[in-house]
């Protein structure tokens, strides 16, 4: 069966370029545009893989990220993380996150910096999906 | 009345970093998260005669905003704050108020209007505009000025300028929500000379001092709520005194409400905040009343 690949991510463009990478290996794209869209996508349609970005409106792919890794239900979806925010900014804010919500989060399995070039975003996706 | 989440409208000649670093004392408070707004006015890439539409100049300015936004995301992420960003070629009041019906902000901050005397005249002002349109608080920022007086701690000594109105009240209530923050606050009425009828001393007193007890009554109220709180009465041109009173107290802003009363609306925001909020070297707080937006 076609595995199911949501990419959360408000730019119209970088959407465009994930969706023909997965589309180009064989995978159904789903799209959101922002971190209420991504999660409302995520629990009606259950996605294999979520291709996350940081900087987005409407909730950002931090906390998005969070969400997801302290629900019992969501927590097994494996996560890319596709953003121009540094890693070493997104696992402080988990941290501070840590602190003042209390809990703790995983490390994100991959962890991409925008920009990549389409080989390496699928070798990503093919690591996590096989 | 709490600010937790704030939009940081921003063309970056205007308000940069160090301004939004300024309001992150609002974090005490209950700030929580940031939501940056710029907006590429649409002429900076609409057709031209021979080169059409300037998509290249779009996507170079929105690439240039993103990059700056990361830059300013990162920091505050850091800090466990939440952060959004939008970056839109549009006009910039509509613009404005599409994000603020999406985000549901709790504070607009937005820098100076920079238009040319011409085209406010014909245009009008963007603060003001934005006033007339949202019943959300604006906060102009005041800053890169030529005697770049935005101090960094803002909310250390503001100045709040009360007309008695209801806004005014409402303003009360976004000062208490941010004992956290601010030092001390100096409360003040400006008496218009028009109201002093007689021109026997005692009367002019009477008046003085029956304004000094009502501010007295609202230090009290303030100072009950953990704020320290200083009355002034001031006398003659509200715009004028306003600002003489900011500059002696060294107010590090001035909170303003506006009137509740459609008729009366367009004679305040017309004069004493339109004229303070574009003019005066301070950062102004704006409370918009109830009824301010057009439909």
């Amino acid at each position: 069966m076609t595995k199911k690949v949501l990419v959360v991510d408000d730019d119209p463009d970088v959407r465009s370029f994930v969706v023909t990478v997965l589309e180009e290996n064989q995978y159904m794209p789903l799209v959101a545009q922002d971190g209420v869209e991504g999660l409302e996508m995520i629990e009606k349609h259950k996605p294999d893989l979520v291709i996350l970005d940081v900087l987005m409106p409407r909730g950002s792919g931090i906390r998005l990220y969070r969400k997801l890794k302290t629900n019992e239900n969501l927590e097994k979806i494996p996560i890319i993380m596709f953003t121009g925010i540094a890693l070493r900014s997104f696992l402080k804010s988990q941290r501070a996150l840590d602190e003042f919500k209390g809990g703790e989060v995983p490390k994100p399995d991959i962890y991409l910096e925008k920009p990549v070039e389409p080989e390496e975003l699928a070798a990503a996706i093919k690591k996590k999906l096989g | 009345m709490k600010i937790r989440k704030l939009l940081f409208v921003t063309k970056f000649e205007d308000l940069c970093y160090d301004a939004l670093n300024s309001l992150l004392a609002l974090k005490t408070a209950a700030l929580e998260h940031v939501v940056f707004l710029n907006v590429i006015e649409r002429d900076k890439v609409a057709m031209q005669r021979g080169s059409g539409y300037l998509k290249e100049e779009e996507v170079k300015l929105k690439e240039t905003a993103n990059i700056r936004f990361i830059d300013w995301a990162e920091n505050l992420f850091e800090m466990g704050m939440e952060v959004g960003a939008y970056i839109e070629v549009s006009t910039l009041i509509p613009e404005i108020l599409k994000v603020v019906k999406k985000e549901s902000p709790d504070l607009i901050v937005i820098g100076r209007s920079h238009k040319g005397a011409l085209e406010q005249l014909y245009a009008g002002s963007d603060v003001i505009e934005l006033i007339r349109r949202t019943d959300t608080p604006i906060l102009v920022f005041k800053h890169m000025m030529d005697d770049n007086i935005v101090p960094e701690k803002l909310f250390e000594r503001p100045l709040f300028a009360t007309n008695w109105s209801k806004t005014g009240k409402k303003a009360v209530a976004y000062i208490k929500a941010m004992k956290n923050v601010i030092g001390e606050i100096h409360v003040m009425h400006v008496v218009k000379e028009s109201a002093l009828k007689s021109p026997d001393t005692h009367e002019v007193q009477k008046v003085r001092k029956a304004e000094r007890q009502r501010l007295d009554k609202l230090c009290d109220e303030l100072e009950e709520a953990g704020i320290n709180a200083r009355s002034h009465v001031y006398v003659g041109d509200p715009q004028k005194e306003i600002e003489k009173a900011a500059k002696e107290y060294q107010a590090t802003m001035i909170i303003l409400g506006s009137s509740d009363k459609a008729a009366i609306l367009e004679r305040w925001v017309g004069s004493v905040s339109k004229n303070i909020a574009d003019k005066s070297v301070f950062p102004c707080f704006l409370i918009p009343g109830e009824k301010n937006i057009d439909q």
